[in-house]
């Protein structure tokens, strides 16, 4: 349940020592050329790629893939339900319209637009998982300073960043506690239980701060914190292999723009 | 209640960062301002981020049987306020859209609207109504957290149907459309969050009712009666 968050799997992942900005345009750019492309192959190209990078570039475990895409799936589904029933025209090949204002419709141009959404959808969110399954949060920071990100968010992110892992490990605590006494076996006692939960996680957190204080104030903390920036040159080939991905994306995205599903 | 990676048109995103940006860059000032007067704030704001994140990467006890989390942006709002909350917000947005595949980097802007802006300040205008009211405090908890949360999910459909007007009815069919399907989902959610985060409230005002009286969350006295009431 709280064990999955996936900066642990950045920290191991084989791309973990290649250059941070390389990886960050990698994903980034891979995301902008999803949206700007009007058909839904470049996109899918994307995800393929980027899935096939991470299972044998970066060595992430399939099934921890298959995962990131379980929690947005829901969201997905529903949404994309929605724009194919909204988006009308073309052949149409069901009609219902119970309201003069409102119709749900099954036509071309609407499972044509679903499609397209479901194809951004996986490539943006395979993007996203590219870097979050191979740039650890600590070299982000280093990106932000260097981005002259004000020093009052930077150091906000980082004591954010800290505190996640130590309330983290004082969660799975109560919550395994929890379990072991049957604090779940209902919908009331899981109310109960996931109530008192979140207060011992309030408290726990706020007496954190106060120690970082009294901790800070002992090293004489004087309001801004050194970040550290560890990052290797960008290596010839995985700038080439970058660039002559995007080049195919956006010659892909040109040439495919006409190409629906139906 | 996010939108995903790559379910905005580029017009669409890039309009929501555009307005995202202000309230962020007045998010930042608040917090500047803040922390020339007191320093210890970085570490207590700090926690509060990190504990929003925590909240919000649980997963709610749900009646529908979805994979449902809490916020916990209403009760940032009422102990923090709305503007710092938007920063705080901000920032969790973006650990959870790289840590957890939750959001997007071309949607953030239009989450930090939803979530992290609009939503907290509904939450936060509620219970500033109800809080010299005698209205109880852990009823006004549970309305601020309750409508920060359905008003998180009211903007969030209203984004999207922006993005896809209908072809009979235009946005505003959309808007009904997204409302519907998601109603289904997040309406209940809405009522358990504002349950569970009024009964966290009751659990830290009977542990530790010291945080709230220094974060003048309600009046001294209305606390004290409350931890009464809680024993």
């Amino acid at each position: 349940m709280y064990e999955e968050i996936l900066e642990d799997i950045a920290h191991n992942s084989a791309l973990r020592e290649t250059n941070t900005a390389v990886k960050l345009a990698t994903g980034t750019g891979a995301i902008l050329l999803c949206l700007l492309s009007p058909g839904f192959l470049a996109p899918l190209f994307v995800a393929v790629t980027l899935v096939l990078a991470l299972v044998f570039l970066a060595r992430v475990d399939i099934h921890t893939l298959l995962h990131v895409y379980t929690a947005p799936a829901l969201f997905a589904l529903f949404s994309i339900l929605a724009i194919v029933l909204v988006s009308g025209g073309g052949e149409c090949f069901w009609r219902w319209q119970p309201f003069p204002w409102f119709a749900l419709s099954l036509s071309r141009d609407g499972i044509n637009q679903g499609t397209l959404v479901l194809a951004r959808f996986a490539g943006g969110t395979t993007a996203l998982a590219f870097i979050a399954l191979t740039t650890p949060m600590t070299d982000l920071f280093a990106v932000m300073k260097r981005a002259r990100i004000p020093d009052e968010v930077t150091d906000l992110a980082m004591i954010i960043y800290r505190t996640i892992f130590v309330i983290m490990a004082h969660v799975v605590q109560v919550y395994r506690a929890q379990v072991m006494r049957l604090g779940y076996s209902t919908f009331r006692e899981s109310v109960r239980s996931f109530a008192t939960l979140c207060g011992a996680v309030f408290i726990a957190s706020w007496e954190a701060g106060e120690d970082l204080v009294r901790a800070m104030e002992a090293r004489c903390y004087d309001g801004k914190f050194a970040v550290l920036g560890r990052d290797r040159p960008p290596a010839p080939l995985s700038v080439a292999a970058v660039t002559l991905f995007f080049l195919t994306t956006g010659a892909l995205a040109v040439t495919t723009a006409e190409i629906t599903l139906l | 209640m996010h939108i995903m990676e790559g379910f905005l048109p580029l017009p669409w995103a890039v309009f929501w960062w555009v307005v995202a940006l202000p309230c962020l860059a007045f998010g930042i000032y608040q917090l500047k301002r803040i922390l020339s007067a007191d320093r210890e704030a970085l570490p207590l704001l700090g926690v509060t981020g990190g504990f929003i994140f925590i909240l919000s990467s649980l997963k709610l006890p749900s009646v529908t049987g979805s994979c449902s989390h809490p916020t916990g942006t209403g009760l940032s709002a009422v102990c923090f306020g709305p503007f710092v909350t938007s920063v705080i917000c901000a920032i969790v947005l973006l650990f959870q859209s790289l840590f957890l595949a939750h959001g997007g980097l071309s949607t953030l802007g239009a989450n930090i609207i939803s979530m992290g802006v609009i939503g907290p300040v509904a939450g936060w205008a509620v219970y500033r109504v109800l809080r010299d009211t005698r209205v109880h405090v852990y009823l006004t908890i549970f309305s601020a957290c309750a409508i920060a949360d359905l008003v998180t999910y009211v903007v969030t459909s209203l984004e999207l149907a922006l993005a896809y007007p209908a072809e009979v009815g235009g946005v505003a069919s959309s808007f009904v459309l997204f409302l519907g399907i998601f109603a289904i989902t997040q309406v209940p959610l809405a009522i358990v969050e504002g349950i569970v985060l009024a009964l966290v409230f009751k659990y830290i005002v009977t542990l530790k009712p010291e945080i709230l009286v220094r974060l003048r969350v309600f009046p001294e006295e209305k606390i004290r009666a409350a931890a009464g009431d809680a024993q």
